[in-house]
């Protein structure tokens, strides 16, 4: 499967960039140990200009490329931890829903329209200025919108699958009707909705910028997004500040979704065979 | 042969020209006032209640202090520093319990109305003294205001008040409102509040919200061929880069209040045809204090608050967040002002070794980690400047083993936070000195302070020696022992560390090169303009 997978040249590069990303979160503690946050030189030195200091540093002499570094630790982890929660609650809510079916269906469905009908920013705008800015409460606050999606589908796959004879062996067996749900028929509902992570992923990592950009990140914690708020108070001067977080965040966001297509056409392409 | 050679004269002679070539025509104009013109300036919010009767802040009087005048004016040079407007002469008795003002004559309202001492004993008993946010303090013990002419007042108070604190007071506090308007109508929501009347030189005319506030000239102006000004126009400009953008494409000719952020001053000050001016700010003086909460153990010893003190490298925040528009500061009095600083306090220079040595001293050992202990530290989010202080601060302090984890909050949140539910550890925040102690500074360490009043002592701080001076300066009448009472307490506050003074700071105009006579009193962004005008 994995030939297969990096078949496509796509698929290539996201997985590359993904390595890269991955090997640069782990490693930030390794090349820049400390606070990345701490003054490390004088102030605004463009990048380029100083090897200790390849990429220059930010108004308060922040080295820029410890900050990159650490700031990929801070996206990464958002966008695993908020795609890991929201694809298990919504999976969870979607398989409940569709093997229910009746009164409970339908309550669980209504409530996953009213979370879609507000807009996820939004909403979580809304819940980490009122919780107050940590990670977690990010993490949950992305995942308070992401999940709904992944609610749908799983619903959607349920209802197949609820049908088929394995199923009913399963009830004839007198197996406990949760238990079917979560053994027999999540399991199988479960790889479509997996497809789903890549988007969720690059959807987190970008709320998560933009949740930072308006001061509503953790204050602790460099961030990408943080990075180029920062930035953007001197942006006519120092136009590298803000240019250089963007760039690492297109970048990300480019190669989460490159290895996610990639990883659903190979999937595709397994099923047709099979 | 061509001569080469230089006489004296000849000398003389061109650099004469030289001089005057350069000297001269700014000079000449200077001299000459133009009536006429609009200027267009930038705002970067838009108040609702437009009475700076009763609210008193620097964004209302931008606006309507052109509308609306005080009995006297901040002046750089005049006696008292104080440049007569409503009022053309102040005397206070002896005792402390009245302040005499003469009023000027022939001065009518915008819509006709004549202006009397009525409308000054109106505006203090009913707005400044129970609705206006400074004035609540300075004319709390204000009785009674006798109006024996048309061009008298006389204020009356219960308890000696002294006359340089009223006096000091007048330039923020004194807008005089219309009794005829007012009188007989709840007048936190009267509509003049929103589209005021006064006697300034100019007449309020029109808002669109989001858009402008427009002000017109007022012919029937008191000084004579005053304003020179047709119209002005507040240009809503929310975002500080626009402000700079507007400016160069020559959309607006003035940006007051620092609406170009400090980063683009050096840039924007090489534009042909725009100049940065820091003048015109010294009676609105902002001040960079780290405020500490005295519940906390480590906070309420000394040595700790010492360390912290030792720990700031003063230059470094003035070269490098305020790019060198600030004054390190040495106590709770800025330096600028003419009156009450000394600059004979404690100071603390910053030692790192020295903050490490205090910080034992006190029996804070650095743990395994290298940490003595931890901080909540929440910087107030009015101002870049503030918040890059923050972040700076959080660096110093784990410079000395001290692990500050900063919260973020919006505005409101931070003041209910810090105010009233102090959940803090250590705070930033920018109080504003207001020309005399007794206004808006000792409540910052005075002690007995009600929770939630914003911008007070809600550290939990209290030492008797100082409530003491505070306490017998806000009844001494004689202005010299009174000074030197304040200058007490600056030794006391700079020795014992209530809260810890950083940075003095004002803001800073960018205007086009055609706008004359800006920045002539130091609070000219809040003056009446009366004499601002637009050279060709």
């Amino acid at each position: 499967m994995r030939g297969r997978f990096l078949q496509t040249p796509e698929a290539m590069a996201g997985t590359a960039i993904l390595v890269l990303l991955a090997t640069m979160a782990l490693a930030a503690p390794l090349i820049f140990p400390g606070d990345p946050l701490r003054i490390a030189g004088p102030a605004l030195v463009p990048p380029f200009q100083d090897w200790t200091l390849p990429l220059g540093t930010d108004r308060l002499g922040r080295d820029v490329l410890a900050e990159l570094f650490h700031g990929a630790r801070t996206s990464l982890v958002v966008g695993l931890a908020a795609a890991a929660a929201s694809l298990a609650v919504g999976a969870v809510i979607g398989t409940l829903a569709g093997f229910a079916g009746g009164l409970a269906d339908e309550a669980l469905m209504r409530l996953t329209d009213a979370f879609q009908t507000v807009p996820g920013f939004l909403l979580a705008l809304a819940f980490v200025s009122i919780v107050g800015p940590s990670l977690s409460v990010v993490v949950m606050a992305i995942a308070l919108s992401a999940w709904t999606g992944p609610a749908r589908i799983a619903r959607a796959e349920v209802l197949s699958i609820r049908e088929r004879d394995f199923v009913a062996g399963a009830r004839v067996v007198g197996m406990h009707p949760l238990e079917i749900a979560f053994r027999e028929v999540l399991p199988n509902a479960l790889p479509p909705v997996l497809a789903l992570s890549s988007i969720i992923v690059a959807q987190a990592i970008l709320i998560e910028a933009a949740l930072s950009f308006l001061g509503l990140g953790d204050p602790n914690r460099v961030t990408w997004g943080g990075m180029v708020a920062e930035g953007r108070t001197v942006l006519r001067t120092a136009p590298f500040l803000s240019i250089v977080p963007g760039i690492a965040l297109v970048v990300t966001v480019l190669g989460v979704y490159l290895a996610g297509e990639g990883a659903v056409e190979s999937a595709a392409v397994k099923k047709g065979l099979s | 042969m061509p001569d080469f050679s230089l006489s004296r004269r000849s000398l003389l002679a061109s650099s004469a020209a030289l001089m005057a070539s350069t000297a001269l025509p700014r000079f000449a104009w200077a001299q000459t006032p133009k009536a006429g013109g609009r200027l267009v300036v930038a705002a970067d919010s838009e108040p609702r209640n437009l009475n700076p009767a009763i609210v008193a802040s620097n964004g209302v009087f931008f606006v309507s202090s052109k509308v609306i005048e005080t009995l006297a004016e901040a002046d750089y040079t005049a006696k008292d520093q104080l440049a007569p407007r409503l009022a053309t002469s102040w005397e206070g008795a002896a005792d402390g319990r009245s302040v005499t003002f003469k009023l000027r004559e022939g001065v009518t309202w915008h819509d006709g109305k004549p202006f009397t001492a009525a409308d000054v004993a109106f505006s203090a008993l009913e707005v400044w003294k129970p609705l206006q946010n400074l004035g609540r303090t300075v004319f709390k013990d204000l009785e009674a205001v006798e109006t024996p002419d048309d061009h008298t007042a006389v204020f009356k108070f219960s308890k000696p008040t002294p006359f340089q604190l009223v006096r000091n007071a007048l330039p923020a506090l004194s807008s005089v409102v219309p009794k005829h308007l007012y009188e007989g109508t709840r007048i936190e929501e009267n509509p003049a509040n929103n589209a005021p009347v006064g006697t300034g030189p100019f007449k309020f005319a029109e808002y669109k919200a989001g858009q402008y506030y427009r002000l017109e000239k007022n012919p029937a102006y008191w000084e004579k061929d005053q304003p020179y000004l047709d119209e002005i126009i507040y240009q809503v400009l929310p975002d500080r880069t626009s402000a700079a953008n507007a400016l160069e494409a020559g959309e607006i000719q003035l940006a007051a209040f620092s609406a170009v952020p400090l980063a683009d001053l050096e840039r924007i000050s090489k534009v042909p045809g725009l100049t940065v001016v820091t003048k015109g700010y010294e009676g609105l003086t902002y001040q960079l204090v780290v405020e500490i909460n005295h519940r906390r153990k480590e906070l309420a010893n000394l040595k700790v608050r010492q360390a912290i003190a030792h720990a700031i490298d003063k230059n470094f925040v003035v070269k490098t967040v305020f790019l060198g528009y600030a004054h390190a500061a040495t106590g709770p009095v800025p330096a600028n002002d003419p009156q009450f600083y000394t600059p004979d306090v404690e100071t603390y220079p910053f030692d790192v070794a020295k903050a490490n040595a205090l910080l034992d001293a006190a029996g804070y050992k650095k743990g395994a980690d290298g940490t003595r202990f931890s901080l909540r530290l929440l910087p107030a989010p009015y101002f870049n400047e503030t918040k890059q202080f923050g972040d700076y601060l959080r660096q110093a302090l784990a410079a000395v083993g001290i692990d500050a984890q900063l919260v973020n909050n919006d505005s409101a949140a931070h003041i209910k936070a810090v105010y009233t539910d102090h959940a803090f550890d250590l705070a930033v925040g920018p109080p504003v000195f207001r020309g005399d102690p007794a206004i808006s500074t000792t409540i910052l360490v005075q002690s007995g302070i009600p929770d939630g009043v914003p911008f007070s002592n809600q550290g939990g701080y209290k030492n008797a020696e100082i409530d003491a001076i505070i306490e017998k300066a806000s009844e001494e009448l004689d202005a010299e022992k009174r000074t030197e009472l304040y200058r007490e307490f600056q030794k006391k506050v700079a020795a014992d560390l209530p809260l810890i003074n950083v940075a003095e700071w004002s803001f800073t105009s960018v205007a086009s090169d055609k706008v004359r006579n800006i920045a002539n009193n130091p609070r000219w962004a809040v003056s009446n303009w009366a004499d601002t005008w637009l050279a060709e």
